[in-house]
């Protein structure tokens, strides 16, 4: 069993979820709800994804899969979330696993239960001749292998980050973002337009859902439950990460990344069906201990 | 705190005594050797009645937590879960998988209760200091922890479940129309108590702490009143109900999977408790009737709707989840409830 | 609220609810047809993680269904079927199952999968109506269901049959495969469903008991974005084949990471996987990977395939053939019985499958034969549909190779072989 390959697996798994984690917690941060249909605007961009494929070539392809997400995150926060938001992040929640529900059967009429590809070709490169440095019955190193496809996941993650820490950091909206983060009622003294900065939020989430939604496709499939699977997954990074911190959840999204990818090489052959409940382990275990997560955000405790 | 300050109201003694009857005569009718039959139209109905009664002691226990505490649990599930479960392990008799000790019902009921109860309790010790929307998060991780764990351990019979669970009114009444309505007398009649005894619960000085903690904690922390102290106890008398009706419905269908406890049994127990109006018992029965009862209809309903069948159950639930969607926004009292009581409206 | 408001209110709750239950009861009650038809009730998986291979059996169960009553049908009756989505759930199959024979009055139940029979059991023996069914491949139905070898006692009826091989029987084909194409030493790597976890167990048996060697299994979750962790484990193990058994979404991602690490060395996949979609998705990786799929080559097939073929385009899978055998044979029960009653239909599901009879494999000629006096024994499109004492039946296997971007046939294992293969006493 080599180490550094299952960390490479865990790197490739973390990107994904990371995508997607950061829209997640930026809408925790900052419009102040756990969006259980979040799943859902995954699965729409990958959609998008696949039936513009069947015109452009991938990458156009993956940008109006992007843009289609945006645009529905926007349209259903008009809809459902914007009116409500005022209630508390309690009634926001039960809207969500609500709307969530909603669109998944949506798409199932609409979309058949069938799955849908996306037309790809990947190389694999293999690394060999790298010294094993085994210890017991694990090798640090060893022989591993990564393919074209992972590459590119793990390259739009790192070009994700770059984008987004220039926008948090250099654009007017990003540092508007980041005081409602922080302190809504002092943003709000301070002339910030909080719910064009929520809006601002709504479309970055959906563009990343849109994209996370294509890569997950394009490593699997395109049907229904694409995005809903992963949903725990995204909620149990952002949460790990610090709840609202966009950095955190990149951190968290890593961590559950490589738990899941050590956990099934490393756990007794009878409890690798549980890999993925590792998750939520850790999830539980980080709430417990340290709610405020890595990133150590605030937590107005109950 | 004076006697008056103790007497329970009108509704819950009503209640218990309409309880304990059903419970003796349903008792009584499956001992004896009398049968029961009724129109084979009606037996679909009779069955959901059936479960909707196990279902209502899981809402009226979830409103305790929620409506009247404010905790909001979102893995109520496992608890149901974990009482099944415990029922199951215990007292079936050399089960096709998974373990089987066949020791006597009764016991493994009561066991029933007192595990969901304590996993309540461990739940809770964790996860109550959390904000509520954690707190959500939390309970509905330690669902999906227990989801998998039973279709994955052996010891739990794994995807096939757990088998040969005694059924004793099956086996005391004569035909399975007479099991059937036995079943509603009885189960119905637990239902009553247990709304007897929460009512009566929440109408004493106890009920005021838990819905002026639901309503401002930090208020009532200043007051004096331990706050995690009642949060435990609502948390766990919530949780431990729902492992009641766990073991209740292992005695009833003698066989247990972990297809019968999904995330699916939360969200309609949320939507009956939110629909009918959270902190009143009887709104909140009345929400869970409502919703199991649209399930029940449109399934009717899709003879004469002019789409397939998968389309149809899917628009279904279309139609619950925006039920629960609407609801939030227009009627956040729910149907039966009390704005003002509940603090919702604005 | 001024109490006018909360008047109105139970006003119209009132009204409404009061008419909702007479919609129902319009609905339900008195729609009941009768004089001249014969309801058949299946539960469908419309919805739910199985939902691919509805189409295929719906198509068998219609096609069959018409052809019969293009022969006048059963006694004279036009039959009809009643299909309901059960989202193979257990709560719902429970209400579906009961709203099949109460209000529909279904005479038989022509569905169900494992995991709603087996959770329902006790449920199913009270409703005393024969459940036939294409789907359950689980062995608790090994030694529980069908009529013990006793048509006309009913009191030892145990009321399931299924004209699918058992799980724990037809992976024995693919064991014994496995062991003449020279590996010995395999691993496997299944999903967390029942079925997935049904067809790894039995492979397992039957093959460590013909002296193969496991070298590791492991589980894994469906619907992961990649299985490569997994395939990394296995794959540091030593063995020339390996098994595949998982839902075929989570399936294909797994082969395309297989694909991709270059990892090698001959799939051997479960009887669910035997689609195209597998075989165009991950490619030519894939060329010479098989799967053995029973019931494709029983006595009656041909008769099946030129039904099934104008009836429409769903893909044939392993449960479409036993579902066309269901549908017949127990039309078949019925001619036989004289009368469509739940209680006759189960006294003649083994009379007209097993013994010395006419050999007939489609309705009409069983229909005839029954006429001129003879008994019959149906032979299926599946399998010969021997009802065993326990209402399980056997067959020979089909091997189907990958070949580009679909699956050959390529050999067929007989019954006889794999009978042999199973444990003593389990059958």
């Amino acid at each position: 069993m080599g180490l550094a390959q299952n960390v490479v697996f865990g790197l490739v798994t973390g990107s994904y979820i990371a995508i997607a984690a950061i829209g997640f917690t930026l809408i925790y941060g900052i419009v102040n709800m756990i969006n259980f249909a979040y799943g859902e605007y995954l699965t729409i961009g990958a959609f998008t994804g696949v039936l513009a494929a069947g015109a452009l070539p991938l990458p156009l392809a993956a940008l109006a899969a992007m843009v289609g997400g945006g645009v529905a995150s926007l349209l259903l926060a008009w809809a459902f979330f914007t009116p409500i938001n005022d209630t508390g992040p309690v009634p926001m929640l039960l809207t969500s696993i609500g709307l969530g529900l909603v669109l998944r059967n949506a798409i199932r009429i609409a979309a058949g239960q069938g799955a849908r590809y996306y037309d790809t070709t990947t190389s694999t490169f293999h690394l060999r001749g790298l010294p094993d440095l085994s210890v017991g019955s694990v090798d640090l190193l060893g022989n591993f292998f990564v393919t074209s496809r992972m590459l590119v996941v793990v390259g739009c993650a790192v070009a994700v980050f770059l984008v987004l820490h220039a926008l948090l950091t250099r654009t007017d909206i990003g540092i508007a973002m980041r005081a409602m983060g922080d302190d809504e009622s002092l943003a709000r003294v301070r002339g910030i337009d909080t719910q064009f900065v929520r809006n601002a939020v709504w479309v970055l989430a959906g563009v990343l859902a849109g994209l996370a939604g294509v890569l997950i496709g394009i490593q699997t499939n395109v049907n229904v439950t694409t995005g809903f699977s992963h949903i725990l997954q995204i909620l149990a990074a952002a949460i790990l990460g610090g709840a609202g911190s966009p950095y955190g959840a990149i951190a968290g999204s890593y961590v559950i990344g490589l738990v899941v990818a050590l956990s099934t090489a490393f756990l007794p052959s009878s409890m690798t069906g549980l890999s993925s409940a590792m998750a939520f382990l850790v999830l539980v275990v980080v709430l417990l201990v340290k709610p405020s997560g890595i990133a150590g955000t605030e937590v107005r405790e109950a | 705190m004076s006697v008056a300050d103790r007497l329970p109201t009108g509704s819950a003694e009503r209640a218990a005594l309409l309880g304990s009857v059903l419970v003796v005569v349903g008792v009584a009718f499956a001992a004896s050797p009398l049968t029961a039959t009724f129109p084979g139209d009606l037996t679909v109905f009779v069955e959901i009645a059936v479960l909707f009664t196990v279902y209502a002691i899981l809402v009226l226990g979830l409103d305790l937590q929620y409506g009247h505490t404010g905790l909001v649990n979102f893995g109520h599930v496992v608890f149901f879960a974990v009482g099944a479960y415990t029922v199951a392990m215990l007292a079936s008799q050399g089960s096709f998988a998974g373990l089987s000790l066949g020791l006597p019902w009764p016991l493994a009921l009561a066991a029933s209760l007192v595990t969901a109860g304590v996993v309540g309790a461990i739940v809770g010790a964790t996860s109550l200091r959390l904000r509520d929307d954690f707190l959500a998060i939390a309970t509905l991780a330690a669902a999906e922890i227990f989801h998998s764990l039973t279709e994955n351990l052996e010891v739990f019979g794994g995807t096939t479940g757990i088998f040969s669970i005694p059924q004793p009114l099956a086996a005391a009444a004569a035909d399975y129309d007479t099991t059937l309505l036995v079943t509603l007398l009885v189960f119905g009649g637990l239902t009553a108590l247990t709304y007897a005894g929460l009512k009566r619960l929440t109408d004493a000085p106890y009920g005021r702490v838990l819905r002026a903690i639901r309503a401002d904690e930090l208020v009532t922390r200043s007051v004096g009143k331990s706050v995690f102290t009642y949060k435990m106890q609502a948390f766990v008398y919530g949780a431990a109900l729902a492992g009641f009706a766990g073991g209740l419905f292992a005695l009833y269908n003698g066989a247990v999977a972990p297809t019968f406890f999904t995330i699916q049994v939360t969200v309609t127990v949320w939507i009956g408790m939110l629909l009918g109006g959270a902190s009143n018992h009887r709104a909140v029965l009345g929400g869970l009737a409502v919703i199991m009862g649209i399930r029940l209809v449109s399934r009717f309903a899709n003879d004469a709707a002019p789409m397939s069948s998968a389309e149809f159950a899917s628009l279904r639930l279309i139609v619950v989840g925006m039920i629960l969607i609407l609801v939030i926004r227009y009627r956040p009292a729910g149907i039966w409830g009390d704005a003002k009581e509940l603090g919702v409206d604005s | 609220m001024a109490n006018e408001g909360h008047v109105n209110r139970r006003t119209f709750l009132k009204v409404a609810g009061g008419s909702g239950l007479a919609a129902t009861a319009g609905c339900i009650g008195l729609g009941g047809d009768s004089g001249g038809t014969i309801v058949l009730g299946q539960p469908a998986a419309q919805t739910g993680q199985w939902d691919f291979l509805q189409p295929g059996v719906s198509q068998a169960t219609d096609v069959a269904i018409q052809q019969i009553n293009d022969a006048g049908g059963p006694l004279g009756n036009e039959l009809e079927l009643q299909r309901r989505d059960t989202g193979v759930d257990p709560n719902e199959a429970r209400s579906v199952t009961t709203q099949l024979i109460e209000n529909d009055d279904a005479v038989a139940i022509l569905g169900l999968f494992s995991s709603e029979i087996n959770p329902l059991w006790d449920f199913l023996q009270e409703q005393e109506t024969p459940v036939v069914t294409p789907w359950p491949g689980s062995n608790f139905l090994d030694t529980n269901g069908g009529d013990h070898d006793t048509p006309d006692d009913l009191s030892d009826d145990e009321w399931v049959w299924r004209t699918v091989i058992s799980d724990t029987v037809h992976t024995a084909g693919a064991a014994l495969r496995a062991l003449d194409q020279d590996h010995d030493t395999v691993g496997v790597i299944n999903g967390t469903t029942e079925g997935a976890r049904s067809w790894a167990d039995g492979f397992i048996e039957a093959f460590e008991a013909n002296d193969g060697t496991i070298a590791e299994r492991i589980e894994v979750e469906q619907e992961q974005s990649s299985y490569q962790s997994a395939l990394d484990r296995l794959f540091g193990n030593d063995f020339s084949a390996f098994a595949v058994s998982m839902p075929l979404e989570s399936a294909t991602t797994l082969l395309s990471d297989w694909a991709d690490g270059e990892y090698g060395r001959k799939p051997i996949l479960s009887d669910p996987l035997a689609q195209p979609d597998l075989a165009s998705q991950v490619g030519s990786a894939l060329d010479g990977a098989w799967a053995a799929s029973p019931g494709q080559s029983g006595p009656g097939y041909d008769t099946f395939e030129s039904a099934y073929q104008d009836g429409g385009d769903a893909e044939i899978n392993a449960w479409t053939p036993p579902a066309w055998d269901v549908v017949n044979v127990t039309a078949l029960a019925i001619e036989r019985a004289g009368e469509a009653s739940a209680e006759a239909i189960e006294q003649n599901l083994g009379p007209v499958t097993r013994g010395d009879g006419t050999e007939v494999s489609t309705f009409e000629e069983g229909q005839q034969a029954l006429e001129d006096g003879d008994e019959i024994n149906y032979q299926g499109a599946a399998t010969p549909v021997d009802f065993t004492g326990f209402g399980n039946v056997v067959g020979s296997v089909v091997i189907n190779e990958v070949q580009g971007d679909s699956f050959e046939q390529v050999e067929t294992i007989p019954a006889e072989d794999i009978q042999e293969f199973v444990p003593e006493g389990e059958y």
